[in-house]
């Protein structure tokens, strides 16, 4: 921890005195996060792409506010979701990122799969899920397995995609999602359990599919 | 220290933590891939709660808390395998807990007779297919039919005294 | 007459993320471990989430194109020239 800190704060110094490759590193290290957390806001390519270079523009305008509270990756994304959703509800798009916890809910798994209530194993699974690590790795991992996740996640709620994205695809830690969000730990576990459970079943039905 | 009991997957593999236990050398609670809070193992009385494919005696040492249904220590070590515990042991497991649950139905009266009957067909069905875990857990339930909560309970014991004397462990 | 001990499979799914996330409260780590002992089809449920999550991280970013990078510079030096 003590070093991540350390090599922030060289990085944050580097920055501030106007080293070209101190940018060049964040930028190759964020922008493709950026833009992909940009696009769950504003969808066209073309505004994701003037969303994230505001951003850029906005975190160096901000880099001598920047204090440390919060570790600069966080601080990076809060600045993005701010613009973003600003030229989200400009655009007319109203997404309701305000409301993170009125979102679509529903059983991860739908109930028919079940036995149901007064059967005696009541809630148990009429017949198992099939077993996935007996499918071949080429058609788990391959690509059209990733298209179809890809386009389940596309698929979610905005703010359960934000935080399936930033978890999963871009390998956050919950602190870090919860914090760059500002939300709860309950909240960010709901939305990213419901937004799992969901990719899921597109997996499984892709499978299925033989 | 201490004496207790692993249950684990084929080749050692703790069944959770997906770690590959070593034999004969100290594993640490803070080991990577092992549970932050302590290395669990089983008093026998609360192996047929976790019954798994391999049976292992374990060391403990430093600090042991009895917990629900197991133990948890600071250090624990391999010791050597339960030989007895193999598949065919397994599904001898599975038969005794069935019988149990067989006669439990033949006995039963009233509300219960039509569940417990059951029940007994699904024992049945999955200890021909070995499955000592699940039939041990459905001659539990089926237990509690007639005899509630301490029912369950008294049950369990009997399936740990079961695996005692036929497997040869030592109970403590 | 359920032991509140025993969690059923339409239960346990639900638990599944906090499991993962090694959120659960000791008492429901260990019911959500008892459970998959026994339980094979939610053992394979478990391992599909598991697997899931691995296709999500396999998502392969995008390498940043070469005039983003070159107008991101630019902004760079802008803002530098004050």
């Amino acid at each position: 921890m003590a070093q991540v800190e350390t090599a922030e704060a060289e990085l944050l110094d580097a920055l501030r005195a106007g080293q070209e490759s101190a940018f060049t590193a964040l930028v190759q290290q964020y922008q493709p996060s950026i833009l992909r957390v940009a696009r769950i806001y504003v969808q066209n390519p073309a505004t994701a792409e003037e969303v994230a270079q505001e951003t850029w523009v906005a975190v160096l305008d901000g880099l001598d506010r920047f204090e440390g509270r919060s570790s600069l990756k966080t601080w990076i994304f809060r600045i993005l979701a701010n613009i973003a959703r600003t030229r989200a509800q400009r655009d007319g798009r109203s997404l309701p990122f305000s409301s993170f916890g009125e979102e679509s809910g529903g059983p991860a798994v739908d109930p028919d799969r079940f036995a149901p209530a007064g059967e005696r194993w009541a809630g148990h699974w009429k017949s198992y899920p099939e077993r996935w690590d007996t499918v071949p790795e080429e058609r788990l991992l391959g690509g059209e397995a990733r298209r179809r996740v890809e386009s389940a996640i596309r698929r979610l709620p905005p703010a359960q995609q934000q935080v399936v994205t930033l978890r999963d695809i871009e390998g956050w830690s919950a602190e870090e999602v919860c914090s760059a969000l500002e939300i709860s730990e309950a909240n960010q576990r709901v939305l990213l359990h419901r937004a799992r459970s969901k990719v899921r079943q597109a997996l499984e039905a892709y499978l299925a599919q033989g | 220290m201490a004496r207790a009991y692993k249950c684990l997957r084929p080749g050692r593999v703790g069944p959770f933590s997906g770690y590959s236990w070593p034999i004969g050398e100290w594993v640490e609670a803070d080991d990577a891939a092992l549970c932050v809070r302590g290395v669990h193992s089983c008093r026998t009385e609360d192996l047929p709660y976790w019954l798994t494919e391999e049976l292992w005696e374990i060391e403990l040492d430093g600090e042991v808390r009895q917990e629900h249904r197991k133990l948890v220590s600071e250090r624990g070590r391999l010791e050597r395998r339960v030989e007895g515990w193999t598949s065919s042991s397994a599904a001898a497991f599975a038969e005794a807990c069935a019988a149990r649950v067989q006669e439990r139905a033949a006995r039963a009266a009233g509300d219960g007779a039509e569940r417990l009957a059951e029940l007994a067909g699904d024992a049945a069905a999955n200890a021909a297919k070995g499955a000592a875990a699940l039939v041990g857990y459905i001659a539990a339930r089926a237990a509690e039919v007639d005899g509630g909560v301490d029912g369950y309970a008294e049950e369990r014991l009997a399936q740990a005294r079961w695996l005692v004397s036929e497997l040869g462990l030592d109970a403590g | 007459m359920l032991l509140s001990e025993d969690l059923t499979c339409q239960e346990l799914v639900e638990l599944v993320t906090e499991y993962i996330e090694g959120s659960l409260l000791p008492e429901d780590r260990d019911r959500f471990e008892q459970h998959v002992v026994l339980c094979d089809g939610c053992a394979y449920y478990l391992e599909q989430m598991r697997t899931t999550i691995d296709v999500s991280g396999s998502l392969t970013e995008e390498a940043i194109a070469p005039e983003a990078q070159e107008d991101l510079l630019r902004v760079f030096r802008d803002w530098k020239a004050g």
